[in-house]
């Protein structure tokens, strides 16, 4: 799977729980900055979905499909999921849904780079 | 917003939606969602390999969205639901993760709640703890009842 690509969607995340949990601990809610930071990484995951999946489509790599596909899906719904849930208590427990979205990114993409690899997602 | 009951505000319980539970029922939709979509891809894909253990990766996906459920829901019912949902999620994850040590042959194939959640950093395990207690947490204070937790802040 695109190695520089995956890490960068990682650094983005890691940027953005870093922002979200400085927010945490000032108590400050977030703004129109960190929801355009969180705009971007989703578009990211969005090129991350169309790119393993043309990968995916034009290669005859031995490896679960479904639960890349699967992983890569998921990837996309959780930092929207957690904006509306998150956002829809204005107060420091709904910013910690934010930190909570993006802090389980690098989770994801991990994850999609292990299926790729071959591996399944527990242990053997 | 849910119907909230008319009782009085002295002994209603609080939301479990709100404050910590916010985080916790976020933290509950996302172990939904991957138990459940873990559970449908492998039943769906190679349930031959390890029926057991994927019947119980989509039992605990059932637990987990009821649990979710129940949880962002603020009315006495899902309350109930709640506790019992998380209950059920408590034993499992301690029957499984003891059954998947003593008979490792039951599960060639791991579930979520194989190893006491051990491919989850034990989060499983940790969860229906926290769970239980933010209900109890949040509880009506009993009438008359001397309970030791505090009224909210």
């Amino acid at each position: 799977m695109t190695g520089p690509y995956a890490t960068a969607i990682i650094v983005v995340a890691l940027v953005l729980a870093a922002w979200t949990t400085v927010l945490l601990v000032l108590n400050r809610r977030p703004g129109v900055a960190l929801l355009v930071g969180a705009g971007v990484l989703e578009l990211m995951l969005v090129g991350f979905l169309v790119g393993g999946v043309v990968q995916m489509v034009t290669t005859h790599h031995v490896m679960p499909r479904a639960v890349f596909v699967g992983y890569l899906l998921a990837a996309l719904i959780i930092p929207p999921a957690g904006f509306v849930w998150g956002l829809g208590e204005r107060s420091r427990s709904g910013t910690a849904v934010l930190a909570v979205a993006f802090l389980i990114m690098p989770i994801m993409v991990i994850r999609v780079q292990q299926v790729w690899a071959g591996g399944h997602a527990g242990r053997p | 917003m849910p119907d909230a009951p008319d009782s009085p505000a002295a002994t209603r319980p609080r939301s479990t939606s709100h404050g910590f539970g916010r985080v916790l029922v976020a933290v509950y939709g996302l172990f939904a969602l991957s138990a459940t979509a873990r559970a449908v891809v492998q039943i769906a894909t190679k349930f031959h390999v390890a029926p057991v253990a994927y019947l119980l990766s989509a039992f605990s996906g059932v637990v987990y969205i009821v649990a979710t459920i129940a949880l962002a829901r603020d009315t006495p019912r899902a309350r109930q639901v709640a506790g019992v949902a998380i209950t059920v999620e408590l034993v499992g994850v301690v029957a499984v993760g003891l059954a998947s040590q003593l008979h490792p042959s039951w599960f060639p194939d791991a579930a979520v709640w194989t190893g006491f959640g051990s491919g989850y950093g034990f989060v499983p395990l940790v969860l229906p703890v926290v769970g239980l207690w933010w209900l109890r947490h949040t509880r009506a204070p009993s009438v008359g009842g001397g309970g030791p937790t505090s009224a909210p802040s």
